[in-house]
Parts: structure tokens; C-alpha cells; sequence
């Protein structure tokens, strides 16, 4: 058992703590790209250090708030270690009307034990507002969505900013990332329509390149551009709605240019392009993690094991005014105890610090 | 920068002025210490004098405050303009009911008002510029975080305080100002405010984290903030373990002390230097 206390020593915890605290050095601002292990590796030797130390030392052991708050330490440790195992991130662009699947979404990340049900997420984007003050200053965004309820129909919410969706577990946050669409509908000369949408660059970030491409089966690449009619107003306050929003389309096809007002259509080789409707797109994260409620309770109890270990600690062990000023100087010959409101606070033993 | 268009600056002038009276208080109080016997403490009087001046300017800062938040619609928490006038605030309030209740550490304001004044000088310096208030500010998570921080803020500053009598008396200057006070005392009371540091740090942390959860999609991201207040807890807890490994000398215990109540300014009130905004989310 000469093992198990040589990795309780304390000492060991030291050497763990500060390479934890190079590992926190070096994965500042920059997490993404640092190895896991500069962090993974100091965080298991002081989850060995730690769990041998519980076995180890009555004076953890023996003591229950001293024993919650490493345990819950530990706790912390493995349910982040487990996090980031299962974790899923991702984005996805949702126009209004659409109802989320699994292929839209887009830069997924996930730890290699993820099994989350993505698949089994129903939603549909609504309508969204974004308020804005002078200098394009972004307030709320209210994101209208349409949920399952539980009789199996559908229920609006509206989220946006810190009120993610929660959603099997999954998070989606609105994101600055949002703008305008256009409907098309291409008819073929022969055969059936299909419909589908353009997405314009982020509005407001990029309002002076609202602009996109597409290339029909066998075609030649079409460009678009939006010509936009919102309430941006750089000086005031307004609302990015895209309700009282309007656009022209343009459409250049190399030798031509037309522009298209809703409901228009342009002849072109092979069939004809009409633009339906202006409408709206919003940018969502995904964060998956199933630890984050046990994190929470794992920290939380730390923290109280904390407080009830030092509570009976110190709970009988008050330090009192006068023995800070030394208890020998206050017997020491010649001192006299004035019992005047004069007499300063310090030598007035009435004063005991429960610290 | 004018007082028509920043109504708040007056008050805020004339809160710093009353804790300039409590700190040339505290000093004539240790400098004019009343002795009995082997004991020496500040005049009961001049205590009161120092209590008060830190009340009024407490009173007075509140007041700059409220007329900023009602001009701008939102509280202090955005530029840091804002984060040195409520931390000006709250250190004194909080050290203020600490002064107040535990008479014992009175003597350590010599140490704590000069401390505060850093604060206090640099808030003169800048322009008390307008801020916008996030839309990922109006939880309520913020309430809980930026309150544990100001008690962790402030009783680091009363353990700075008490470690700095510890080593102030070994300077001739001021060898008699804190006389009869036992340094082996003065380092545990020390101590035991960086116990209460620790665990008001980790709820700082945790209400912090779940915010950021909320706000940005994430509970930690190594940002600028994060990483030096990981930094700050980290050492909190490597510097109990040293002092419960090895018996330090008080000096070095104090210097320890001095070492993360550093750490943890940097961390406040450094991070708007070597990041954008004081929290990544915030742009
Ligand atoms: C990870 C490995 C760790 C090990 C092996 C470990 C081990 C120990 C041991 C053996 C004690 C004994 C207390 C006694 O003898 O009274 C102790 C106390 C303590 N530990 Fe840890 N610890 C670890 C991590 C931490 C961390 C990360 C923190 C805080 C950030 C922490 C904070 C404390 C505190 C506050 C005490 C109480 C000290 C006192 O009573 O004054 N520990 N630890």
C-alpha cells in the first residue's frame, strides 16, 4: 500500500495544481486548437492524486465536509471528463417555415461517445424580430418557434439571446448570424416545380453584399442580389422584422439582368425562374452535454461541503479581540482595563470575532 | 468629458472624498495610537470617525450610481468606468459591515483604503463614456455572480489588509503603528478570510458559469476572464494546501496573500487590456 500513499502525498497535488495552471495558461483564448491532453493530463493525476488521498487520509475520510468537497471535486472532474466525450456543437441556418433535420445542420463537432437523438428533434422556424439602437447596437432577438406539444400538435415559443430551446437534451442558441432569403421556384418546361430557398449573407453584417449564386442542373451559375427595403437606421433605434421588410430580386445571368418583384418570373434555357417570396433565415448553435445539470449539483455540493467542514472547524474556535492583541499583553503587568466608554474597542473584551 | 452630460461625476467626487477623510483617518488613527500598558489601538473616536466617512461616501457613491443607472436605463456592469464605480462601491460598503462587526481588524485599514484608492485614482482618469446593456445581461444569473464576486473581491482585500500589517510592522516607518498585535493571530484571521474567499470565489465561478451557459452556448471557453479567474481559484486553493503541507512563515503567508488578491485585480480590472470586453459574449 506504499503506492497508494506515495500518490495521496500532498505534495503530488501541488505538482498537479500547477500544471493544471500551464494547462489553463495555454488553452487561453485558444481552446479549439490545444491538444486536450495539456488539460486531460493534470486533470486525471489529481483525479488519482484526489481518490487515493480520500482512501488514504483519515482527515478527509473521517470528516464529511472535508469528504464532500473533494468528492465533489472529483465529481467535477470526471463529469467534464465525460462531457466532452459526448458533447455535440454544431450550427444551422433555418428559414422561416422550415422544420429542422439533422443533415441542415452544419461545423458539427462531437466527442466520440456523443448519443444524443438529434434525429428525434421536431421544430419549426417562425418569424423572428432583432431591435437595434444607434451604431447597430443589437438588443433582444425573439425568435417565434413551433414545438411539439404534448397531444402531439404544436406549441409557439418564442427564444432568443440567453433563453436557448431546450430541446432532447439539445440547446439551440440564436446567434448574430441571421438575414434574409429568397423563395425560388424553378418550372421546368417539362416536368415538375421544385421550390427552395437562397440565403443572403448575415444582415446586418453584411448589408452592402447581399448577394448569392446558384447553378440549375445542367445550367449556367445564375447570380442573385437582393435590393432591400428594412428600417436600418444607423443613428436610431429600430427593428429588423422581416414583415415590414420588402426586396426586389436581381437576377444576372451573365447576359441578362433582370429585376424581379415578388411573384415575378424570368423566362430562362430550359424552363422559368420565378421569385416568390422575400423571407427570413436565423442562425442557431447547437450545444449538447449531458453533464450539465450533475456539474452544477457537483459544485454546489463542493461548495457546502466546504462550508460545513470550516464550520466545525472553527465553529468553537472563535478568535477573539483580545487574543489578536496577545492574550500575555493583556495579563502583562501594568496593564489596567479601563471599564470607560473611552477605552479603546480593542482592549474592551467584549469584542469576540466569530470568523 | 462635462457634469451636464455625466450628472453622476459630482457625487462620485465627493464619495471619493469622504474616503479620502476615512483614509487620513485610519493613518492618524495608528500614527496617534492610545496606549494602555502593553496595549495600543486607534482611539475609539477616531474608529468612528473612519466608520462614518467610509458610511458617507458609501451614501454618496450610491447616489452616482442611481442617477447613472436611471440616465442609461441599466446597472454598472458593462464598460469599466462602470466596474471601478460599483467595486469602489462595494468594497466599501461590504468592508465598511466587516469594520463595522469584527473591531479587531480595524487597524487594517491603513492598508485596505490605500488599496482601494487604486481604484479610486484610476476612476478619475477615464472617461466615464455611455455603455449599452447586452441582450445576454438581463439574467438573473448576473445578480448571483457579480454579487458572490464582490464579497470574494472584498474579503481578499481584508485579508490583503491583514497581511499587509504583517509585513508593515517589520518596516521601521511603521513598527509602532500596530503595536501589541500578535502576527501569528493577525495570519490566522488572515487565513481564515481566504477560506471564505475560496468558497465565495467558487460560487462567484459557478453562478458565472451557468450565466454563461445561458448567454453564449457554453460554460467555459478558456476566455480572457476565464482563464485568469480559474488562475485566481486555482492558487487559492495551492496556497491552503502549502500552508496545511509545509508551516509558513507568516511574511511569506502574507506575501502569498498579497500574491492573489493581485491575481484577482488583474483579474477584474486587468482583463479589459488584454481582451475586448470584459467577457467575449458581451460583443
Ligand atoms: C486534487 C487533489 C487533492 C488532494 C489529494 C487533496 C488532499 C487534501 C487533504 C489530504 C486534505 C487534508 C486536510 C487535513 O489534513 O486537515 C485537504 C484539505 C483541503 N483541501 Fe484538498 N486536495 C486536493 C484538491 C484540492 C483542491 C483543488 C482544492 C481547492 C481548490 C482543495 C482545497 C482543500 C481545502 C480548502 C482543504 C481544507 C484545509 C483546512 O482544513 O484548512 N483541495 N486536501
Amino acid at each position: 500500500m506504499r503506492w497508494l500513499r506515495r500518490l495521496a502525498s500532498t505534495r503530488l497535488t501541488l505538482v498537479g495544481m500547477v500544471l493544471l495552471a500551464i494547462g489553463a495558461g495555454l488553452s487561453y483564448d485558444n481552446p479549439e486548437h490545444m491538444p486536450v491532453w495539456v488539460l486531460a493530463t493534470p486533470m486525471a493525476l489529481l483525479a488519482l492524486n484526489l481518490s487515493a488521498a480520500i482512501v488514504v487520509y483519515p482527515a478527509i475520510y473521517r470528516n464529511p465536509g472535508l469528504l464532500v468537497f473533494h468528492l465533489g471535486l472529483l465529481g467535477i472532474c470526471v463529469l467534464a471528463a465525460i462531457g466532452r466525450l459526448t458533447h455535440y456543437e454544431a450550427h444551422v441556418e433555418m428559414s422561416k417555415g422550415q422544420i429542422f433535420a439533422t443533415e441542415a445542420a452544419n461545423d458539427v463537432r462531437h466527442g466520440p461517445l456523443h448519443m444524443g437523438d438529434l434525429d428525434s428533434v421536431r421544430f419549426v422556424q417562425g418569424p423572428w424580430t432583432v431591435d437595434y439602437t444607434s451604431r447597430l447596437t443589437r438588443g433582444p432577438t425573439r425568435s417565434h418557434v413551433l414545438v411539439p406539444d404534448e397531444q402531439e400538435g404544436w406549441q409557439e415559443i418564442i427564444v432568443g439571446d440567453d433563453t436557448p430551446m431546450i430541446l432532447e437534451g439539445f440547446r439551440f442558441y440564436t446567434t448574430f448570424n441571421k438575414g434574409f432569403a429568397a423563395v425560388l421556384t424553378w418550372i421546368p418546361d417539362e416536368g415538375e416545380a421544385v421550390t427552395g430557398t437562397i440565403h443572403m449573407p448575415s444582415f446586418p453584417l453584411f448589408d452592402y453584399k447581399q448577394s448569392n449564386s446558384w447553378q440549375p442542373p445542367g445550367g449556367q451559375e445564375i447570380k442573385f442580389w437582393l435590393r432591400l427595403q428594412t428600417a436600418y437606421d444607423i443613428d436610431g433605434s429600430w427593428t429588423l422584422d422581416g414583415k415590414t421588410s420588402s426586396a426586389k430580386l436581381v437576377v444576372n445571368t451573365g447576359e441578362e439582368r433582370h429585376e424581379l418583384d415578388p411573384g415575378q418570373a424570368v423566362p430562362m434555357e430550359g424552363g422559368q425562374l420565378r421569385f416568390d417570396e422575400l423571407t427570413t433565415w436565423m442562425g442557431y448553435r447547437i450545444f449538447y452535454d449531458p453533464t450539465l445539470f450533475g456539474l452544477f449539483i457537483s459544485s454546489m455540493l463542493s461548495v457546502l461541503g466546504l462550508c460545513l467542514h470550516y464550520w466545525r472547524k472553527f465553529a468553537h474556535k472563535p478568535l477573539a479581540t483580545e487574543v489578536l492583541y496577545g492574550r500575555d499583553n493583556v495579563s502583562a503587568p501594568g496593564v489596567t482595563h479601563k471599564t470607560d466608554a473611552d477605552a479603546p474597542v480593542q482592549a474592551n473584551q467584549r469584542n469576540t470575532v466569530h470568523l | 468629458m462635462s457634469v451636464t452630460d455625466f450628472p453622476e461625476l459630482p457625487w462620485m467626487w465627493a464619495g471619493l472624498a469622504a474616503y479620502m477623510g476615512a483614509t487620513v483617518m485610519a493613518f492618524r488613527g495608528v500614527i496617534t495610537m492610545e496606549n494602555i500598558g502593553a496595549l495600543s489601538a486607534p482611539s475609539r473616536i477616531n474608529q468612528q470617525v473612519v466608520l462614518a466617512c467610509i458610511v458617507i461616501g458609501i451614501v454618496l457613491l450610491t447616489i452616482s450610481l442611481g442617477v447613472r443607472w436611471d440616465r442609461l436605463g441599466h446597472g454598472p456592469f458593462v464598460n469599466l468606468f462602470e466596474l471601478l464605480i460599483s467595486q469602489l462601491w462595494s468594497l466599501g460598503l461590504i468592508y465598511a459591515l466587516v469594520y463595522w462587526r469584527v473591531p479587531a481588524l480595524r487597524a487594517s485599514a491603513v492598508v485596505v483604503m490605500p488599496l482601494i484608492w487604486i481604484l479610486g485614482t484610476w476612476v478619475l482618469f477615464i472617461e466615464p463614456a455611455d455603455s449599452r446593456f447586452p441582450p445576454t445581461y438581463s439574467n438573473n444569473w448576473l445578480w448571483a455572480h457579480v454579487g458572490f464576486g464582490k464579497v470574494f473581491l472584498t474579503f481578499c482585500l481584508v485579508a490583503a489588509g491583514l497581511a499587509g500589517i504583517i509585513l508593515l510592522r517589520s518596516l521601521p516607518l511603521a513598527r509602532d503603528w500596530f503595536r501589541g498585535m500578535s502576527t501569528e493571530l493577525l495570519d490566522q484571521m488572515a487565513w481564515r478570510f481566504m477560506i471564505l474567499v475560496l468558497v465565495f470565489d467558487s460560487l462567484m465561478l459557478i453562478a458565472g458559469a451557468v450565466w454563461a451557459q445561458d448567454a453564449w452556448g457554453r460554460y467555459w471557453a478558456w476566455d480572457a476572464l476565464e482563464t485568469s479567474s480559474f488562475m485566481t481559484w486555482l492558487s487559492i486553493g495551492a496556497a491552503i494546501h502549502v500552508r496545511m503541507t509545509y508551516k509558513l512563515d507568516p511574511r511569506i503567508g502574507a506575501l502569498t496573500i498579497l500574491a492573489i488578491f493581485g491575481l484577482a485585480f488583474v483579474t477584474y480590472f486587468g482583463a479589459p487590456f488584454y481582451s475586448q470586453a470584459a467577457h467575449k459574449g458581451v460583443i
